[in-house]
């Protein structure tokens, strides 16, 4: 759909590899040289054995290996997929702390190949929540499908309904809606605040905490307001992950209508797809 | 929107290069990585839901393309997961020799799926119980042995009711299997941990006398001590009215197993999918 953008030639083996022989031989040329040599002179892929590929990449002083490189970016490739599993914004201090270790100098590179891995053999695309937040998220180019239910072996997220359900409330409101109207709404669905409910357990908490947390709404209390009450507004993840005009469509879907019968909110939707489909100034690309 | 999808595939597509030399790495589609992503929602997936959903992926993104063999299908993004060091490994149920498929990491690295999803005390209950089933002569190991362990646990003190909890949760995320009480790893686990489990323990670990595989449970000879997998002494002995032990040549005492057969899997799964949709329309 339109989350994808123009790709670039990335992920290429042969680039790839051409990319880590450099590195070898810059380390070669600052430390001395070990019995390894510079790399440059190991094919682009080493010829690997059909045995064991265990291999840890401790750090060295000096050059790295092409397979140490490898393995790091190996292993910060799995970590941003299971960290991304659980919908928590990955933070650069994490990804610093648990994965890059003393390969801190080539840290922006090791990124950069790894999100090109990631989109290509994934396809999700690495993303930085906001311009110089150093938090990333992972960005699903493909489109999910309704069968993909079906062969899943997870729930997905059955609360993902709830959740459109929130933003499609908030969008048709203008963009910020009180808690106590969407409690309101929601009261008609059979889900309240108080009450557990079957499929999405304690839906208070879902809403202003977990999405919360997920970067999918924000949730900020309205001063001077008695008794308190709250307005929430999509996330930074919601504007990433889908936009105005699929969320209008989702809701003319489930009033059996056209996105058309609402014009105001349909201008804003065209708008802001215009506004999506004009090249990037400075991409979502991990800053250095 | 057909065009869209098939010239974004053409985009993504790296290009076959022949540089000559190390083996060329596969190419990747949409088909591919759908398949992949669908795949990493199951920790472990059985081979006729795995053709279920390299199906799916297909029909959602090349409709007109003949289905690929699925051991081609596998070896061909096994080949460009090779760099990642991640592979999709196949096995079988050591009960009834099932194919079952996993993605597995080759390399032992600080990052692994176990470890995100469980605290300290929680991991370290799950290598008691490891140990205790690979030191078990059939493979099981008794909750109350399990149990009784608890005190020993790395990180937050942990309760024997709470430890049971974290059993089950073991269990439902496909880590071990529970029989009558007893726990021995899923599939799932031997799978992902083989090569740790042989590296780490080496003087306790069983190995199958045909496969060559890690062992956990199986049948073995009374005589010269040597163990076969469930499902590698049903193929071994398929149709043998008189089955020997491979080694020692002596009568082999137990009850030989069927092989497995996918025909009848089959229709036993498409019964269990009528009535799973059965009972999804209701809702």
């Amino acid at each position: 759909g339109d989350m994808l953008q123009k790709p670039r030639s990335r992920g290429r083996p042969n680039s790839q590899a051409e990319r880590e022989r450099d590195w070898g031989r810059g380390a070669a040329e600052e430390a001395p040289s070990t019995s390894r040599g510079a790399g440059s002179s190991q094919e682009a892929r080493s010829a690997s054995s059909q045995g064991s590929r265990r291999a840890e990449a401790s750090p060295e002083v000096g050059p790295r290996s092409q397979q140490q490189l490898e393995l790091k970016v190996a292993e910060l490739v799995q970590f941003l997929l299971i960290k991304d599993q659980k919908k928590i914004p990955i933070k650069r201090t994490d990804i610093l702390k648990h994965v890059i270790g003393d390969y801190k100098d080539i840290f922006p590179d090791l990124l950069k190949l790894a999100a090109e891995r990631l989109e290509y053999v994934f396809g999700y695309k690495l993303v930085e929540l906001e311009p110089k937040s150093n938090t990333y998220i992972l960005i699903n180019t493909l489109e999910p499908v309704e069968e993909d239910a079906e062969v899943r072996g997870d729930q997905g997220t059955p609360t993902t309904g709830l959740l459109m359900i929130v933003l499609g409330l908030i969008f048709m409101k203008g963009n910020t809606i009180k808690e106590t109207e969407v409690w309101d709404f929601l009261r008609r669905l059979g889900v309240y605040p108080t009450k557990k409910h079957l499929v999405f357990g304690d839906p208070k908490k879902l809403i202003t905490e977990e999405f919360v947390r997920q970067r999918y709404l924000e949730y900020r209390r309205i001063p001077h307001t008695d008794p308190v009450d709250y307005e929430l507004q999509w996330g930074p993840r919601t504007n990433l992950e889908t936009s105005k005009m699929k969320v209008l469509k989702f809701v003319a879907k489930v009033h059996n209508q056209d996105p058309k019968d609402w014009p105001a909110q349909y201008c804003e939707a065209l708008a802001d797809e215009e506004a999506r489909a004009r090249p990037e100034t400075s991409g979502p690309a991990p800053s250095s | 929107m057909e065009e869209g999808r098939a010239e974004r595939r053409r985009r993504t597509e790296a290009p076959s290069h022949t540089q000559g030399g190390p083996r060329r790495a596969g190419v990747m589609t949409d088909v591919h990585r759908r398949f992949l992503q669908l795949l990493m929602t199951h920790g472990v997936l059985e081979e006729w839901d795995v053709r279920r959903l390299q199906k799916h992926c297909y029909r959602v993104h090349d409709r007109t393309a003949a289905v690929e063999e699925l051991e081609d299908f596998i070896n061909n993004i096994n080949s460009v997961l090779e760099s990642l060091y991640i592979e999709i490994k196949k096995g079988a149920t050591e009960d009834d020799g099932r194919p079952v498929y996993a993605l597995v990491n080759l390399a032992t690295t600080s990052v692994s799926k176990m470890a995100s999803d469980f605290a300290e005390n929680e991991l370290d209950l799950f290598r008691k119980a490891l140990e205790l089933i690979i030191d078990s002569e059939t493979g099981f190991a008794s909750s109350t042995n399990i149990l009784n362990l608890v005190d020993q646990l790395k990180g937050k003190k942990m309760r024997k009711k709470e430890a049971e909890q974290v059993l089950q949760k073991f269990v439902q995320n496909k880590w071990l299997i529970e029989k009558e009480g007893e726990f021995t790893l899923h599939s799932r686990a031997i799978l992902e941990m083989e090569q740790y489990i042989r590296e780490t323990y080496p003087d306790a670990v069983k190995i199958c006398n045909i496969c060559h595989s890690l062992l956990i449970q199986g049948q073995s000879c009374e005589t010269c001590g040597i163990r076969m997998h469930l499902p590698c002494v049903a193929k071994y002995f398929q149709s043998n009215s008189e089955p020997r032990c491979p080694h020692c040549n002596d009568y082999w005492p137990h009850e030989i197993p069927e092989v497995f057969d996918p025909e009848k899997e089959r229709e036993a799964a498409t019964s269990r999918a009528t009535k799973r949709s059965l009972r999804s329309r209701q809702h």
